[in-house]
């Protein structure tokens, strides 16, 4: 088992460039993976993994303690938005919400889970339920234009994507052991 | 009142992928001040949409071309991170360049692009990428393409590389590449050759004739024996190529 990130983020409050080179090899992948997801584009995926591991040795402060992998996963999908921002600025839909990055996520159930894992799981839903969510969540776009593009009612939309975010935490649970 | 619970609580789920618009999101974060029933729900989800953020995770490394963070990346960050940290580690002297050197969208696993093609017109500017490069590859009048074994040779760590301006000239495995990452488009109506000189020579043999896509990215293969090479070059040339340069080199590198 490796270092706690808690700890980790510890030392790098203390300036130790090892604890956040420690933190960039275990969680860069996540980092970049989504922001090329988000993206599209390696070019732009490397910046924001850049953003983001900057951002956490200069304002180390930010984290509130909790789930590492979930404040992390949330600075990179605001940068990401942020990029996509800039790209829609002449005017298109409406962006949705930026995720709290000051705030602490507590449960840290899956924070060590493995991605083919979460892979699994995310094939296990519905189709109906999973594209919803990972329209939402990769693509950046607000569940109104998630109606709107796929002709679903708004209620619609926002039950698929609650029944598919709690069938995907029970098949989650399955798969942690201990 | 910031609303009925009801009518919020309906909202938790998608507040905690991150999907409500900006205005309702406001009204949801002041409603968890005060609702311990809204904020339940809304913890068990928070931690299943970071799950869903690790399903996008890249891989460990280049094989079958997939989604990888460059270690060049890590190198630009790392140095960047040393030079202002307590304990002043010396960065490794051998540490590959830190300008920015993008390891574009060859990059994409099968498995991975087969994720990305699901999003439809989201990820349209992945595939297009790819494409490009592709065509930016066969525009290089060469047959090979930007395989794993390139991708593998490019990232190798152990890799000599010659820093020349746009990019970098790199001998891995005792091939040798151009891998550039920000060059110039060539003057209109030309385009960039390159030229290899043998050791013992004092002529340089044409090479292949290629073009940088948009972002300034080429990648060309030029030798598989660099033991043989005492330098290459590339100079601006008719589309075509020449049999000689007739222009002075924009990259001249000795290999010895
Ligand atoms: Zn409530």
């Amino acid at each position: 088992m490796t270092q706690d990130a808690g700890q980790l983020m510890e030392r790098v409050r203390a300036r130790d460039a090892d604890a956040f080179e420690a933190l960039y090899d275990a969680h860069h992948r996540v980092v970049y993976g989504l922001a090329a997801r988000m993206l599209g584009d390696a070019l732009a995926a490397e910046d924001v993994t850049q953003a983001v591991f900057l951002k956490i040795w200069t304002a180390p402060e930010l984290f509130h303690g909790g789930n590492f992998a979930a404040w992390i996963v949330r600075l990179t999908r605001n940068r990401s938005l942020d990029v996509l921002r800039v790209r829609k600025s002449h005017g298109e839909a409406e962006l949705p919400e930026t995720l709290p990055e000051e705030e602490a996520v507590e449960d840290t159930a899956f924070a060590n889970i493995d991605a083919d894992n979460v892979r699994k799981a995310l094939a296990t839903l519905p189709p109906e339920q999973r594209e919803p969510i990972e329209l939402g969540f990769f693509g950046g776009i607000t569940h109104d234009e998630i109606a709107r593009r796929s002709g679903i009612p708004l209620g619609t939309v926002k039950t698929r994507i609650r029944m598919g975010l709690k069938k995907l935490r029970s098949a989650l649970g399955t798969m942690v052991t201990v | 009142m910031n609303g009925s619970h009801a009518e919020i609580f309906d909202d938790v789920a998608v507040y905690a992928l991150g999907t409500l618009p900006e205005a309702e999101a406001i009204r949801m974060r002041e409603h968890l001040e005060t609702c311990e029933e809204c904020r339940d729900e809304y913890e068990a989800l928070a931690a299943t949409v970071t799950a869903v953020a690790r399903s996008a995770e890249s891989c460990t490394d280049a094989t079958n071309g997939a989604v990888y963070a460059s270690p060049l990346l890590k190198a630009r960050i790392m140095r960047e991170v040393r030079a202002q940290s307590a304990t002043k580690t010396a960065p490794a002297t051998s540490a590959p360049k830190v300008r920015s050197l993008v390891w574009p969208a060859y990059a994409i696993s099968a498995a991975c692009l087969v994720i990305a093609l699901g999003f439809g017109a989201v990820n349209l500017s992945l595939t297009n990428r790819l494409h490009h490069l592709e065509a930016t590859q066969q525009e290089a009048a060469t047959t090979r393409t930007v395989d794993d074994a390139t991708v593998a040779d490019l990232l190798n760590e152990r890799a000599k590389r010659y820093i020349v301006p746009g990019g970098e000239v790199v001998r891995s495995n005792n091939h040798v590449y151009i891998a550039m990452d920000d060059m110039p488009q060539p003057p209109a109506g030309k385009v960039y050759q390159a030229w290899t000189q043998p050791k013992g020579s004092k002529v340089m043999v044409p090479g292949a004739t290629f073009v940088p896509d948009r972002h300034g990215v080429a990648i060309l293969p030029i030798s598989s024996n660099a033991s043989l090479l005492h330098a290459i070059a590339v100079s601006i040339e008719p589309p075509g190529g020449s049999k000689a340069p007739t222009t002075s080199p924009v990259v001249l590198e000795l290999l010895e």
